[in-house]
């Protein structure tokens, strides 16, 4: 079982909440109090709860203590794939759901009119869900958690998932999302093309991601470019990691990135549980020390004082080697840069590439 | 009318297969599976699965002279002892989808298990 994120004090009273709730479900031993919304999620489903759990991001829905549905806002639903491939409209869809959102027909109804087949709709149901699983609990902004007994979704019972395995591949999401590029704010933020983005020589790699960069106009969130190009959320936030990795976004003011100690590994081998991982430095606002690995000369991507930290971190990122006094000595203990990894590990290509940008760009200087 | 289940039980069926899972290459993940997982555990065979379809569709190589949106059908990958057929799953609404059929070499015909997964790949689609 992998570890959860931290939980943040709000989730605490929030998951009390939760408790307090499926003890009214009916079981008399004294519940714990489950301190993550996942642990939450587990207790709901030992209890076989139904029933719908409300977070800051979104909704999961239960049934019997499996998960049959999830909503959020950062991820495209089933409505966003249906309209976006053109087998039905918002109002024609509007009209279905009102008419059998509230018996949970939706999804029967979908495949009786023949604008889904069965295969089709148990393959967006299922990608959807998950989709909206990641965001809903890997959000690590606590807030209030409330679960809402008997509560039923309005698509009705197409696939089930069982609660762990949905914690594990969230909690594998989370993974791969590091591993590409330990950058979460990428995630919320507005994505920001590089100029440089557009030349010839730096053009993304694969379609998918230069399709994301066309549409990206600086004010478009991944969750906006997500719902524009029907993508899954979690696609298109991956594709905004690599394309960050790459060094073909200006990346957010004001931040830091999480340290990358297995920046490229992770994403070679994702499946790899590492629940040893150590905890990561809180990010500072400054790095204070330059001296280390590898020394890069400063602000290859600077453009000007705000991205100070940017510039400075992407270098930091490619080297391994980290400014903040807390990470120097795990730097001893990983490769000092992402391309002494040994040529037989399977390569990141993100990686590679991030590592000839930097090239290109030191030899400009 | 066939669903996830149906198909990959349907998969079970072509000669030789030791193992049938349906990968989401977006994400990494098995939406289902059925049989030996040829790396232990379905999670990790999905994953390294999804390092190959991802290396192969982001190649200008294998993708540029092709249409832009299902430039590929399959990638087949031939060993000593098995034929790994990852059969490309066309969907109206994105989706990043392949059947990845494992099959034992000696029980197993190449042609025609492609031409099944193929099949059962379109009907899972198309019902």
């Amino acid at each position: 079982m992998t570890t959860a994120p931290a939980p943040p004090v709000e989730d605490v009273s929030g998951a009390a909440a939760v408790s307090a709730d499926t003890a009214a479900t009916g079981t008399e031993d004294v519940p714990p109090t489950p301190r993550t919304p996942g642990e939450a999620l587990d207790l709901l489903a030992v209890r076989h709860a139904t029933g719908a759990l409300h977070g800051p991001l979104g909704s999961l829905y239960l049934v019997d203590g499996q998960v049959v549905a999830a909503d959020s806002d950062r991820a495209p639903g089933l409505v966003d794939l249906l309209t976006g491939c053109g087998r039905t409209t918002p109002e024609g869809w509007d009209g279905l759901l009102r008419e059998h959102g509230p018996s949970g027909r939706v999804g029967e109804v979908l495949v009786e009119r023949r604008l889904l087949t069965r295969g089709e709709l148990e393959l967006g149901h299922l990608g959807t869900l998950f989709d909206a699983a990641f965001f809903v609990l890997a959000d690590p902004a606590g807030g209030t958690w409330r679960f809402e007994a008997d509560a039923r979704h309005w698509l009705g019972p197409v696939a089930e998932v069982e609660p762990d395995r949905l914690r594990r591949e969230v909690e594998r999401r989370r993974r791969l999302l590091d591993g590409i590029w330990p950058w979460p704010q990428l995630d919320t933020e507005p994505v920001r093309p590089a100029a440089h983005s557009r030349l010839p020589a730096h053009r993304a790699s694969g379609r998918r991601r230069r399709e994301l960069l066309d549409h990206a106009d600086g004010r478009r969130t991944p969750a906006d470019l997500a719902r524009l190009l029907g993508r899954s959320g979690f696609g298109v936030t991956a594709d905004v990691r690599r394309l960050a990795a790459a060094g073909l976004l200006d990346l957010p003011r004001h931040t830091t990135p999480d340290v990358p100690a297995e920046a490229g590994r992770a994403e070679a081998d994702p499946a790899e549980a590492d629940p040893a991982r150590p905890g990561r430095p809180e990010p500072s606002a400054e790095p204070a020390d330059r001296s280390g690995l590898h020394r890069r000369i400063p602000g290859a991507t600077l453009r000007g004082p705000g991205l100070r930290t940017a510039a400075t971190t992407t270098r930091a990122t490619t080297t391994r080697a980290t400014a903040t006094p807390a990470t120097a000595a795990r730097a001893t203990t990983t490769p000092a840069t992402a391309a002494a990894h040994p040529p037989l590990a399977v390569p990141d290509p993100d990686i590679a590439l991030l590592t000839r940008v930097r090239d290109l760009l030191e030899a400009r200087l | 009318m066939p669903g996830i289940d149906e198909c990959l039980s349907g998969a079970m069926t072509i000669a030789g297969a030791r193992a049938a899972s349906l990968v989401d290459w977006g994400s990494g993940l098995a939406l289902g599976s059925l049989g030996d997982s040829p790396a232990g555990e379905y999670e990790t065979a999905a994953a390294e699965a999804t390092d190959l379809v991802r290396a192969a569709v982001e190649s200008q190589t294998f993708t540029a002279a092709e249409e832009r949106r299902a430039p590929l059908e399959d990638i087949i990958v031939t060993a000593g002892r098995s034929y790994h057929l990852i059969r490309f799953i066309d969907t109206v609404f994105d989706s990043r989808l392949v059947l990845h059929l494992w099959l034992d070499r000696d029980e197993g015909n190449l042609a025609a298990a492609r031409f099944r997964l193929r099949a059962l790949a379109e009907d899972l689609v198309l019902g």
